[in-house]
């Protein structure tokens, strides 16, 4: 007789998501499904619509990273006509993308990772939350936390106008420009978000990397692939944001693939499994092999971490610092710890503050020539930029009118959708074991899986209660025999 | 259709004590492009017109952040006057209700998804000194809806076609406390 543990839907992440178990009569792990049931739609919304439209449009996918897909969205319409964009806006776009990373990973690190680390992965849920960190870790850090994202969010908003639902890129450039009385005040808080980037990783290495139990779990325990990193890099290949080439990397460092954004399908496609409504790129050339480990397996990640293990360099000197201290740290490069994403979110934040220095001081960035009025319609556009949580394509086709005739869009997280699966069902595995009963700790150890990847699956849902709570259904035999409820 | 949760009016007392306009914000939560979940943003634009005159109101007719961003946003207001979509077991579409901030903190413990939860930002803003609406005067009237995951500009049948009536008895409420 065997038994299914349903964990639906699964907590801190956007979307519904859902995890199936199913446990053999001596209660070890048979099989393990990690499905998407929501359909979504979003390709076929946009068709018939004017292309400049869509980087307004596509901001509403996502209330996580509606920045990503706007600009993935003005790049793939700079594609449709033409690529007439002035170098200015492109340095506008990428200095608005570095705020923006900024403030998104202080979020991820410190609401969503760190209270795995600071409280505990095995913490009671009632304090395993940022209340939780600041009340271990002080208040005083708890208003650095409070006011370095609100900084990168001015720094946003004077940029571009919006910290959400931007409305600023347009084909041929963007809306408007840095004034230099704004580029005055961005300066300061530049310098102390750099500050802060600094004190991020001295945090970590104080609680994470000083607790043997945690370096152990990262190093160690069942949070590791052996498949491969995708990232976008620069001509140096150092990671880049917001352009360069997409390059693809196996686990033992060795490059599989570089690409261009007009190239994408060429070198990914999508495989369909009939139980799940998203679909699992994975390495065209390669074929589908399935959920496989090794190094003849079509399935990579496109992660913080990947964006490293892709990496040759950094483009900064203290990020390089950071990444050079980060892999001696894991024991060379690249790294299949996944784990280690959050400490690659760390290091991809000061080369964001750096980049964001760069930038203060370029005598050209209050510039004036940040938009040309696009003369012709190409008709085709490919944009693709670094998500927080992974590669973000967007592929547009217009008429020779500029309304949208096909749609295509490979998120971040559905780069990860094999990788997510494979890593759920390795902890899964390793954590659910005969006669241990699966208590809120060891869920959390399986949730861990995947948090690392960031997951999200759906856009800007927001119905009360604004929280996804865990539910667990044990069936055996056909009945559920056992259920409880984690904060619902 | 009704609201249930009938709680007594708040009062914003240091303000009304020496007449000044208590501070409050309208705030519409949703996305205007995803069906039902658009009904928060309908009814902010709704009432916001409706009450265009009452003292010391702000609206912000589309909000569609949560967690730390939204310390941002409520900082500094008195009052706020949260309209959202709801989804409960065996909720009839159309259906509203009403909840005060005190009952948000029976979720504070959760995390959020991406980022911390609306009760638990305005906790951890509050220990560090920020001015937030007190609990109690933080009234969420939230509708049930039907479908909130397809990318649509309509919103379904039935919180169409009944909108006038749960936005009207939903206007009553807000008007009482803003008046």
């Amino acid at each position: 007789m065997s038994r299914k543990i349903s964990i639906d839907p699964i907590t801190r992440l956007e979307g519904h998501g859902k995890i199936e178990i199913f446990l053999d009569d001596q209660g070890a792990v048979e099989d393990c499904y990690f499905q998407i049931p929501e359909l979504r739609g979003f390709e076929r919304f946009v068709v018939g619509r004017p292309i400049e439209e869509l980087p307004r449009i596509v901001t509403r996918i996502c209330g996580v990273c509606p920045a990503s897909h706007h600009m993935a969205s003005a790049k793939a319409v700079d594609g449709c006509f033409g690529n007439e964009v002035p170098p200015l806006a492109h340095k506008l776009r990428d200095m608005y993308y570095n705020a923006h990373y900024i403030h998104s990973h202080i979020a991820h690190f410190y609401a969503l990772a760190a209270p795995d680390f600071v409280c505990g992965p095995d913490a009671d849920p009632a304090v395993r939350n940022i209340l939780g960190v600041v009340a271990k870790v002080g208040l005083e850090i708890g208003g650095k936390v409070i006011k370095s994202r609100a900084q990168a969010q001015e720094i946003q908003q004077m940029i571009g106008g919006r910290t959400t639902h931007l409305v600023w890129c347009l084909p041929g450039g963007v809306a408007k420009g840095l004034k230099k009385e704004d580029l005055e005040k961005i300066k300061p808080m530049v310098a102390e978000l750099y500050d802060f980037t600094q004190f991020s990783l001295d945090l970590f290495r104080k609680i994470v990397l000083g607790n043997a139990d945690y370096v152990n779990l990262i190093l160690n325990g069942p949070y590791n692939l052996k498949i491969h990193s995708m990232g976008l890099v620069d001509e140096n290949n150092a990671p880049n944001f917001y352009e360069g080439q997409v390059r693809v990397v196996d686990f033992e460092g060795n490059e599989i693939c570089k690409y261009s954004p007009p190239e994408y399908f060429q070198f990914v496609a999508e495989h369909v499994e009939p139980w799940t409504y998203l679909k699992f790129p994975y390495l065209k050339k390669r074929g589908w092999k399935g959920f496989v480990e090794g190094i003849d397996s079509s399935i990579y990640m496109a992660t913080p971490l990947s964006r490293l293990n892709v990496a040759e360099r950094m483009a900064t000197p203290k990020a390089q610092e950071a990444f050079e201290e980060m892999y001696k740290t894991l024991g060379g490069k690249p790294c299949q710890a996944l784990m280690a994403a959050h400490w690659a979110r760390l290091v991809e934040m000061v080369q964001n503050a750096e980049t964001l220095q760069k930038y203060c001081a370029d005598p050209e960035i209050t510039g004036e020539n940040y938009r040309v009025v696009p003369k012709q319609i190409t008709g085709e556009g490919v944009g693709i930029v670094e998500a927080m949580r992974g590669t973000l394509t967007h592929h547009y086709t217009c008429d020779q009118n500029g309304i949208c005739t096909s749609a295509n869009l490979i998120v971040g997280t559905t780069n990860n959708n094999a990788p997510i699966h494979m890593a759920t069902k390795k902890a899964v595995s390793s954590f659910i074991k005969p006669g241990i009963e699966p208590t809120q700790g060891i869920l959390n150890l399986v949730e861990m899986a995947f948090r690392t990847f960031d997951p999200c699956f759906s856009c800007a849902t927001h119905s009360l209660p604004g929280e996804m709570p865990l539910h667990v259904r044990i069936h055996k035999g056909g009945k559920v025999y056992r259920e409880f409820r984690r904060c619902c | 259709m009704c609201g249930f949760t009938k709680e007594a009016r708040s009062i914003v007392s240091s303000a009304a004590a020496v007449n000044v306009p208590v501070k409050t914000l309208l705030l519409g939560m949703g996305n205007a492009i995803l069906c039902d979940d658009a009904v928060g943003i309908r009814l902010a634009k709704y009432l916001g017109e409706r009450l265009a005159h009452a003292p010391g109101l702000s609206v912000l007719e589309e909000c569609s952040v949560g967690g730390l961003n939204i310390l941002e946003v409520v900082t500094g207001f008195d009052r706020l006057i949260i309209l959202d979509s709801i989804k409960t077991s065996g909720g009839n579409p159309g259906d509203w209700y009403r909840f005060s901030g005190e009952s948000l903190r029976e979720t504070m413990h959760l995390d959020s998804v991406h980022d911390a939860n609306l009760a638990t930002a305005l906790e951890l803003g509050r220990k560090l000194g920020i001015k937030l609406p007190e609990d109690r005067d933080i009234h969420i009237f939230a509708v049930e809806v039907q479908d909130n995951i397809t990318f649509s500009e309509r919103m379904t049948e039935e919180l169409e076609r009944d909108f006038l009536q749960y936005a009207e008895e939903i206007y009553k409420e807000a008007a009482e406390l803003v008046s």
